[in-house]
Parts: structure tokens; sequence; C-alpha cells
């Protein structure tokens, strides 16, 4: 058999040229695969939702319920009802956030290690375009259960691109099908064909492109490598050996995946209930947390320019986080070098960047924490809003400045020790790890 | 970093248990502000546990590769050590299989029948179909291990493919 397609197909070349590729070994690279399994498992679990989900929010009747219900809330509750399928739909839900956390895991190993250098500043730019469509997939997804949940969740995402000076409602318009309000029955149709068709094919074209550059320009291997191979790449066969790690690394995603999909099934819908004229108050999800945080501490003013409103919406939901992303996709740039980087730096090695990540994602939790800054006034009533603000305010700007000095000042301490063992003793601890 | 290392994946698998304990925590928090357990899970909640079930899946992945693949390669061909323990372990592991495939398909069929008294939980059907996976997966390892010629390539860094 194997003949027979070799002599049409020249499989024996395909195995020479690519199938022999040599992959470096080293564990951190599991996280871009922990997020392209993510991407996989969506995707299927993704088509088994779509031969069951009605786009729509016609009032059907079913079993249960006094009054008719949306259409599309019924055939979730019809998917929740399937053998299995509870579980796939939950599945789904978790492998969202864990599609998002590892690609944001992946990228701090990547900033960490110096893999954005030269000459990988394109997948880097392209990572960083991916971590945005991801989350971006993630939200149009929001309002598809159609529950009692789905306009308020969706609402503040919805208010903060509608804050976009000039364009903002233009483009709510386009995405949303109109305004955003129970009755328009386009909305759900518009998102339906933006998440699973749209999006997700913008996705599988960055992805496929994020891996060609990633073969062509080779993984940034582990330091030893230059030890034992110099100028040359160090690694495992692509097939099989290769092929057969990234197949279990598969299975154990699945396997614990699953595992928590069935044990905590997200996303509740028939305790949520249907649409009702009194939505209750909801707190974006995490990954959109630290956007609601700021939005959360920040005074109310109104700035009208050239018709356009610069409110804080404006400031905290997209001109902080715009900030961000434009100040990642420049790393690279700011630290150009003439010479390729073929492998890994070692974090410590590198206090000043490391700090700098740290102390980032100290900011990030701080203003997650901001957040819940009404939980917090629930919860402690003899506290006054404003004092909250101003502490919140203060664990925002402080917290992160001295996560910098003090990671910054232990690093440089255990390094300088360890330069002087290495002097003494003529070689590397375990720290090197 | 500087080797495929086991510290920094052990410490990722001390971590994830730890941000699965502080979901734990929040989860008593939030029923102890609002009075009564909650119904589902809180937005915090779920961040804690899908980073927590990020670091938990690389630091397994990154130990299992430590012990299948080594910490440092060295270029050549190295072949397996014949040994009947792994015949036992994979005869173990197929037998469990078995058990728990037949086991998911039983909760399936329950699943189905609407007028079954006790219609199986969903973390029954998630933990057994999570366990069929986990098998497959070790068995795999297993043969990877035990069974399987190892080559390691010290290729040129300027290949012809993709271009």
């Amino acid at each position: 058999m194997y003949q027979w397609l070799d002599e049409r197909l020249d499989l024996s070349r395909l195995n020479t040229k690519f199938l022999r590729k040599a992959f470096p070994v080293h564990h951190s690279f599991f996280l871009g695969e922990i997020t392209l399994f993510a991407f996989v498992v969506l995707v299927l679990t993704g088509i088994f939702l779509t031969l069951n989900y009605e786009p729509s929010t016609r009032p059907v009747k079913i079993e249960g319920y006094n009054d008719p219900v949306p259409a599309a809330y019924a055939s979730i509750l019809y998917i929740d009802s399937l053998p299995f399928g509870a579980v796939l739909r939950s599945l789904h839900h978790w492998s969202a956030h864990i599609m998002i956390a590892a690609a944001f895991l992946h990228m701090l190993r990547i900033h960490l290690t110096g893999a954005y250098k030269k000459p990988r500043e394109l997948n880097w730019l392209i990572g960083i375009v991916l971590l945005v469509l991801a989350i971006v997939t993630a939200f149009t997804g929001y309002a598809l259960p159609f529950d009692n949940y789905a306009l308020t969740a969706t609402g503040i995402g919805y208010h903060i691109g509608e804050a976009a000076p000039w364009l903002g409602k233009a483009m709510s318009a386009i995405l949303f099908a109109g305004e955003l309000e129970a009755s328009n029955t386009k909305t759900i149709p518009r998102l339906f064909s933006i998440h699973v068709l749209w999006l997700p094919l913008l996705l599988l074209a960055m992805i496929g492109a994020h891996l060609l550059l990633m073969v062509k320009q080779k993984h940034t291997q582990p330091k030893y490598a230059e030890k034992v191979a110099p100028g040359r790449i160090l690694g495992v066969p692509a097939m099989p050996q290769q092929a057969v790690m990234m197949g279990v690394l598969f299975l154990v995603y699945v396997a614990v995946t699953t595992f928590i999909a069935g044990a905590f099934l997200a996303h509740p819908v028939e305790a949520f209930g249907p649409p009702t004229p009194n939505t209750p108050s909801v707190k974006p999800d995490w990954y959109f947390m630290w956007i609601y945080g700021i939005l959360q501490i920040l005074p109310q003013w109104d700035l009208k320019i050239l018709g356009a409103n610069f409110g804080p919406q404006f400031v905290g939901g997209i001109l902080v986080p715009t900030l961000i992303i434009l100040g990642a996709m420049a790393i690279p740039f700011l630290e150009p070098q003439k010479e390729k980087q073929r492998y890994l730096e070692l974090p410590s090695q590198h206090p000043r960047r490391t700090s700098f990540v740290l102390a980032m994602l100290m900011f990030y939790i701080m203003a997650t924490l901001a957040g819940y800054k009404i939980d917090f006034l629930n919860a402690n009533p003899n506290l006054s809003s404003g004092t909250l603000i101003a502490i919140l305010w203060v664990l925002l700007i402080v917290a992160p400045i001295l996560t910098y000095i003090i990671s910054y000042i232990l690093m440089k301490a255990a390094y300088r020790s360890r330069e002087v063992e290495i002097e003494f003793t003529g070689r590397a601890s375990a720290a090197d790890d | 970093m500087y080797r495929n290392d086991t510290v920094v994946p052990a410490f990722a698998i001390i971590f994830a248990i730890a941000l699965f304990y502080m979901a734990y925590l929040v989860t008593q928090r939030v029923a102890a502000l609002s009075g009564h357990t909650p119904a589902e899970l809180t937005v915090g909640q779920i961040g804690l546990m899908a980073f927590g079930a990020v670091l938990f899946m690389y630091g397994f992945i990154g130990l299992l590769s430590n012990w299948l693949e080594g910490a440092e390669l060295r270029p050549g061909k190295h072949e397996p050590e014949a040994s009947s323990v792994p015949v036992v372990a994979g005869v173990i592991l197929s037998l469990a299989l078995a058990a728990a495939s037949g086991l998911f398909v039983r909760t399936l069929v329950l699943a189905a029948n609407k007028e079954a008294e006790f219609p199986p939980p969903t973390w029954l059907q998630g933990g057994l179909f999570a366990a069929m996976m986990l098998i497959i997966a070790l068995l795999i390892a297993i043969y990877k291990k035990f069974f399987m010629a190892e080559e390691v390539l010290a290729e040129d860094e300027k290949g012809e493919f993709p271009w």
C-alpha cells in the first residue's frame, strides 16, 4: 500500500524533506501546543454545537416553561439534554478560557526568554493578533445562549466599542446588526455568523501563518544545545517522535478539560433562565476584568471634541488596552540586534526585562481587583466609595512599581552570587534551570 | 530554561494546585458574603481554574517529556531496553481502558433514557471519558519509552522546507 502511494505521490521525499525535520525539545514549547489543541477542541465541539443550535430569538413553547422562550435558549437546553451534550458544551466553554490563558502564558514565555528577537519579530506580532482574535471570538459567543445574562454580559463590551470616537457606533452597529436590545432579532444571527465562521477562519489563517513561520525560522533552542551542536538544530524528528509527544499532549488536554467540563458545568443556562426585563448585573469574564476594573475607578467626566465623546469608557476601555497592545507590538523593535537569536535566554540573566514582565502581571492583577469594587463596598458598608477608589488607585500604581524594584534587586543579588559561585567552582548549579 | 528540566514543570503543578485551591476559597468567600452557596462559578473562579488547568497540563507534559526524552539530547540513535514490566503495565492499562469505555457507554445509554430514575451526573460522564483519554496517553507514553527506537538529529540551520 505504502509503495503504491509512494510511486504516485513521492511520499519518501515528503518524509526526508518535512517529516524528518528536527524539533528541539523543551517543556516550555508545550504552552504553544496547548493553545493550538484548545483551538482544535473548540472547532470540534463547535461543530457539534452548530448541528444542534438555532441562531434565532423567535419564541418557542417548550416543556417546563409557562411562557414561550427564545429558540436559541431552547436549543441550548436541548443540547444539554443530549447524552454527553452538556459536557461537550461545557468543554467548548472551558476550552475558550483555556486557549486565552494558554496563549497569554505562551507569550509570557516568549517574552521572558527573548524568543521574540530577530528573526521572529513577525511571529511575535502574529501572536499578539492571535491573542486579541481569540478574546474577540470568545466575546462574540457570550450572547449566543440568549439566557438571562446574555445581553448584560455582551452589553459591557458593546458599550465599550460604542465609545470609540466617531466610528464606535457604526462599528457596533455592524457587529451587532443594530442596537443591542432584546427586541433586535438580527443580533443573534449576526453574532453567530461572526463567531462560527469569520473569526474562526481568520484564526485558522493566522495560526497557519504562525506555524509556517515557526517551521521556517525554527525554535529558539535550549541553551545547552549550543555546546552539543553549535550552529545546528538539535532535536527529534517530527515523525514519529515529535508527533507521538504531540498526540500524548492532545490526549492529556482532552482528559483534563473533559474532567473539568463534566465536574464544573460552565454557564448553566437552565439556572440562569431565559431573558427577562430585569436582567441581573453581571461581571465580564476574567480576561476583560482588568479593563472593567479600570473603568470602575476612573472618575466620570464628559469631553466632546468635534462631536466625539472622550469619556472614561474611551480611556479605560479603548485607549489603555490599545496602548498596551501597541507597546507589546513594539517590544521586538525596542531591542534591535544584528545577530540571529538562536537560543533561549535565561530570565535570571535579564533582570530588567523579567522585572518588567512581573510588574505588568501585577498591574493586571491589581486592575482585576478593582473590578470587584462593588463587592468590596457591599462587604464593608462603613467604607466610603471615595476611599476605596483611592486605595485601588494606589494599589494599581504602587504595586507594579514595587514589584519591579523588589524583583530587580532580588534577581541582581541572586545572579551576582551565582556568578561568584561559577568563578570559584567553575560550573553552574541547578539555578541555571 | 537551560535544559528540559523538571524544576519549572514541577513548580507549575504546585502552582496549579494552589490556583485550584484559591478558586475553592473564592467559592467559600462568595458563599459567605451572599449567605448562600452560589449556583454557578464566578468569573474569578473560572479564571483561576483556567490558568490552573493550563499550568497543570504544562507541568504534567513537562515532567513526562523529561522522563521520555531526557533533560538534554545527544545526536545519534538510541535503542530501547526490553523489559517485561512495561508489558504488564500495558496489559493492566488496556483492561482499565476496556472497563472505562464500557462504563462510559453505559452512562451514555442511561443519559439517553429520559425515563431513567437516576440519570448519570455530568461529572461521571466527563470523568470516565477523561480516564479513557488519560489511559490511552499513558499507553502511548509507555510504548514510546520502552519499545520505540529514539533518534536525535543535528540538522543544518538552513533547511529546504517550507522554502
